[in-house]
């Protein structure tokens, strides 16, 4: 609708701040990287030492990283477990987020759901772990299939949330009209609410990726002894109580990073061109 | 459209998750068939290595059984996890700690004495797993694989560079730091950041000055730490004064990164620490000796306990199998590997040649002067690391002690009464 | 009509409801059962009646956590919620390289606990002591981590860092909903600036601020991650929070039972936390 093709000059101001926050960030990260290059004799705690450039930029610590992670292997778990729960996130959670959304203001039992809902975004995960290991093994699901299922629970409340939230700046008339023409309430959501839905769904699938794909714990009470790992899993192999090895800890870090930031990218894209829409209330 | 085709997705999603479920149980399963299948599952990811050859030298020469040992990270959780499935591994590998006392207690554990094997473990660490048992039993549960030992690392360049003597006690070891002091080097680095290391130097201290059954004592009631532990809490205190302005600053990376660049003379921590040492500096010349808490030369014992132990589990429907997988893991070769990968001590007679960083406490353990870490009684979430850590900052002894005592009482209540009811009765229930 | 809808819903939320009760409600009654027990993880178990509950409230290690906990999650809200909104609101602005800027601020949120715990340990440890001998500040010249009365501070400079990535993103999608077109009426008004986003935009975008708190609330009472790589509660147990008690005592030591009553009283908590805090910005939505 008014997609203004407006060439307002550049806000140089905040630019200009931007680079200066930025530097809280680059600065860990040149950490990361340095480290990630050097051979665990380079190491030292004095900050001219730490600071410094490796001696060379061979890249022999992200082959081991790979080799002693099972690379290809965990990335591929990991990347299984992340897509198949994102999704079914998007899908489970914008429904129930719709249903909830749309009536938890006049229904009292919506509203009771709501709140049973998000409060189970409180429970600690410590209490809820060695029931839901004896649960899972009893349903045969203490498996990356058990471990995605307990995943789209996990997320549930807040995905909820996000996504009843979401709802209320979208406006009721949108479906009215729909259904005016005849369009069941299912087709409606399908047809006008999911699919104005897109920055949201992005950003729920940005945020649930994301503790998915940095998760230990779960996988590791609920897959132990099934012989799979995950990157994170496999990258507790770093690190025992009586020494880590840095150097190599920080390559696979590096490199478990890329994928899900260019998941990150693309998403991001999702949020901004998702208002096509434009006036939404 | 796009509805539908949300809906096939999700269908679609199903099917493949149903059938993830359904491989998923048919492999387990499936493989070597016939053989009896033996699985270990052992605590210390640092060995993996060594237990992947292990398995399959195993498996090579046996064809009546199939091995397979698992050395997950976090063992700990992964055990309890499985134990709440009652999914019992046949054969558990531990160390003897407070969780070797719990598992014996709850009964997941099965009565190994019938072992011949165990007739070659050395008596001080069969007396060792003993006594680790909440109350006395008529069994054994544990066969004792590797003992590591704690004391006192030195570097033994800079000890003979400026010719200072191995202390024998503890005046010896007081004008050691003044003479290293004197000399502008930093007698020791701790690495209290990480709190657990606040306990190494206090567990070489303890063994020395107070009675190596006194957490045993005090469950029965018939001893308190306010003065089992006086002269101890004393002299860790005094050791503080020779290491860096504030321990609480460095985390156990900074103090093993300070000690291979030769920042501190010594360092007060077990064995286990030596390869995070040398990954540092590989060229680094290490030895220990044994931490030097008495007043008199011969009053003091080696800080030993078992670090790896292998258990049955009551659960394991073959023993006699488990048996000669533990006959495997206890012969001279694979002992001797085992001891050459992690500078471990070997619990069996025999004669194996140890690594050079525990030259200086030989004549201990030839002589089978040791005595257990006190912190094996100790249990976890009373966090006596964290109470030492506080006393580290506040250094109020008597504060510390008492605190010992109270908290005592307050995470051992279950454990107390087991031990007490048990004397009521008169030592047999 | 109206009815066809209602079975819709009700087809909707039923299933997933089903799904959520049988892997989160279910485990979690499992759970309080286990609170009237002296459970250790393992093995037989008696009953112990309320003990436990009685207990709790005479630990003053429980207590303690309790305090850090909520002084960390009040600060840690605050410079949260205030960074990422300014944030967000540069980061939609009309500026060079958006993606790029985006892009580098997520970061945080990505780089794993053993990466943020060794950097900022060394921040800590190695690299502000020594600014702060540099300025000559005595408070700054010894390691933040080492004091019993800085180093909570230390943990909400380190969660504030690895969150703002996250509310961000959810501020930067709450500010998509705004229009164009209201920016273009107000600025008719003559509204810019501070005026704008106080009258303008911040009113269409509470629902965002809603749940960025109630995500806040979340992280921070129940911070784990940053504790275990920085502290692990210390020094002198000043860092111990809530959860880190709950899976220390309870799942790597021998008090299940007894931390799984702690749990519980902490899930009652902060349930009521957050639905006073829903009610009064759900009471604020209306208003505006």
């Amino acid at each position: 609708m008014n997609k203004k093709v407006d060439k307002v000059k550049t806000n140089w101001p905040v630019v200009v701040l931007l680079i200066l926050g930025l530097s809280t960030i680059v600065f860990p990260l040149y950490m990361a990287v340095v480290i990630a290059f050097k051979q665990p004799s380079e190491m030292t705690n004095s900050i001219s030492g730490i600071l410094s450039l490796p001696e060379s930029w061979s890249l022999s610590n992200f082959a081991q990283a790979m080799e002693v992670t099972d690379f290809w292997r965990s990335l591929g778990n990991s990347v299984l477990i992340t897509v198949v729960t994102v999704v079914l996130s998007i899908l489970l959670h914008s429904m129930m987020g719709y249903a909830i959304g749309r009536n938890r203001a006049h229904s009292k039992f919506y509203k009771f759901v709501y709140l049973f809902i998000v409060s189970g975004m409180f429970v600690p995960f410590a209490i809820l772990m060695m029931p839901l290991a004896k649960q899972t093994a009893e349903l045969g699901l203490a498996n990356w299939a058990g471990v995605i299922i307990l995943y789209v629970v996990f997320y549930m409340p807040m995905n909820v949330l996000l996504y009843s939230g979401y709802l209320v700046n979208i406006p009721i008339a949108l479906e009215e009209a729909a259904r005016v023409d005849g369009a069941s309430t299912w087709r409606t959501y399908w047809k006008v609410i999911f699919p104005i839905m897109k920055p949201m769904h992005a950003t729920v699938a940005i945020i649930t990726a994301l503790a998915v794909w940095n998760d230990v714990m779960t996988p590791l009470v609920i897959m132990s002894g099934t012989g799979q790992n995950t990157l994170p899993l496999a990258q507790l192999n770093f690190q025992t109580q009586f020494g880590t090895n840095y150097n190599l800890a920080f390559a696979s870090y590096l490199l478990a990073l890329i994928p899900i930031l260019i998941f990150y990218v693309i998403c991001q894209k999702q949020i901004i061109n998702g208002v096509v829409n434009g006036a939404v209330k | 459209m796009r509805g539908k085709s949300a809906r096939y997705l999700s269908a679609a999603l199903v099917l493949v998750m149903t059938g993830g479920l359904m491989l998923s149980g048919c492999s387990g399963s499936g493989e070597s068939s016939g053989k009896t299948e033996i699985e270990i599952l052992q605590y210390k990811p640092e060995a993996a290595t060594y237990f992947d050859q292990v398995e399959e030298q195993f498996n090579a020469t046996h064809d009546d059984i199939h091995l397979t040992i698992d050395s997950p990270n976090d063992a700990s959780t992964i055990m309890r996890t499985r134990f709440i499935r009652e999914d019992y591994p046949d054969i558990i590998g531990i160390g003897g700690d407070i969780n070797y006392s719990y598992y014996v207690d709850a009964e997941i554990l099965a009565d190994v004495s019938d072992y011949e094997g165990m007739q070659n473990i050395k008596e001080s660490y069969i007396d060792i797993a003993e006594a680790l048992e909440i109350v006395p039993t008529d069994g054994t549960y544990i066969v004792p694989y590797v003992a590591n030992a704690a004391g006192i690392l030195y570097n033994r360049d800079m000890f003979e560079e400026h010719g200072w003597e191995i202390p024998t006690n503890w005046d010896e070891l007081m004008s050691l730091c003044e003479e290293i002091e004197a000399e502008g080097i930093l007698p020791f680095y701790f690495g209290f950041r990480d709190t657990w290391t606040c306990l190494a130097p206090w567990n070489g201290i303890a063994v020395d000055l107070a009675p190596a059954d006194l957490c045993k004592q005090v469950n029965k009631g018939e001893a308190n730490f306010t003065e089992g532990y006086a002269e101890a809490a004393e002299k860790y205190i005094q050791l503080m004064e020779y290491g860096p302005e504030d321990p609480v600053a460095y985390g156990y990376n900074d103090a093993c990164t300070a000690f291979a660049r030769g920042e501190s003379a010594m360092y007060p921590i077990g064995s286990y620490a030596v390869p995070q040492i040398l990954s540092v500096n590989p060229d680094m010349n290490i030895d220990s000796f044994v931490m030097p808490a008495s007043d008199s030369s011969d009053g003091n014992t080696l800080n030993s306990g078992i670090d790896l132990g292998f258990c049955v589990t009551a659960d394991c429907p073959n023993k006699e199998a488990a048996y000669e997988v533990l006959d495997f893991l206890l012969e001279d070769e694979n002992i001797q590997a085992y001891v050459d990968d992690q500078n471990a001590i070997p619990c069996r007679e025999g004669d194996f040649e140890l690594a050079p960083y525990v030259d200086g406490m030989t004549e201990y353990i030839e002589s089978g002067n040791m005595t257990d870490y006190q912190d094996h009684y100790y249990p976890s979430e009373m966090a006596a690391d964290a109470i030492l850590q506080t006393y580290v900052i506040d250094k109020d002894t008597d504060a510390f002690l008492a605190r010992f005592d109270k908290d005592w009482q307050r995470y051992n209540r279950d454990i107390i009464r087991e031990v007490q009811e048990y004397e009521e009765n008169g030592g047999n229930e | 009509m109206k009815n066809e809808r209602k079975r819709t819903f009700l087809l909707i939320t039923i299933p997933i409801l089903a799904l959520f009760v049988c892997f989160n409600t279910i485990p979690l009654i499992r759970g309080v059962i286990y609170s009237f027990t002296n459970f250790k993880g393992f093995g037989t178990y008696d009953w112990v009646g309320l003990r436990n509950y009685m207990d709790l409230f005479t630990d003053s290690r429980v207590g303690g956590s309790y305090l850090f906990t909520f002084k960390l999650a009040i600060c840690a809200t605050i410079i949260t919620n205030v960074i990422s909104l300014i944030l967000a609101l540069g980061l939609n602005s009309k500026i060079r390289a958006k993606g790029f800027f985006r892009a580098a601020y997520f970061l945080p949120n990505v780089l794993g606990a053993l990466v943020v715990g060794y950097v900022f340990q060394y921040l800590f440890t190695y690299i502000l002591p020594a600014l702060g001998e540099m300025i000559g500040s005595e408070t700054l010249s010894s390691s933040l981590l080492s004091n019993e009365s800085t180093a909570w501070f230390a943990i909400v400079i380190v969660c504030c860092w690895q969150n703002i990535a996250m509310n961000t993103i959810i501020y930067i999608s709450g500010l998509q909903t705004v229009p164009e077109d209201v920016y273009e009426a107000g600025s008719l008004d003559g509204a810019t600036g501070w005026k704008q986003f106080r009258h303008l935009t911040f009113p269409l975008i509470i629902p965002f601020f809603t749940i960025n708190m109630v995500l806040c609330v979340k992280n921070f009472l129940m911070v784990f991650d940053q504790i275990m790589a920085m502290t692990q509660g210390g020094p002198a147990q000043s860092t111990e929070s809530i959860s880190f008690l709950i899976y220390n005592n309870g799942m790597k030591g021998g008090s299940f039972g007894y931390q799984s009553a702690n749990a519980v009283i902490f899930f009652i908590v902060i349930v009521a936390i957050s639905a006073a805090q829903m009610s009064i910005s759900s009471r604020k939505e209306e208003q505006l």
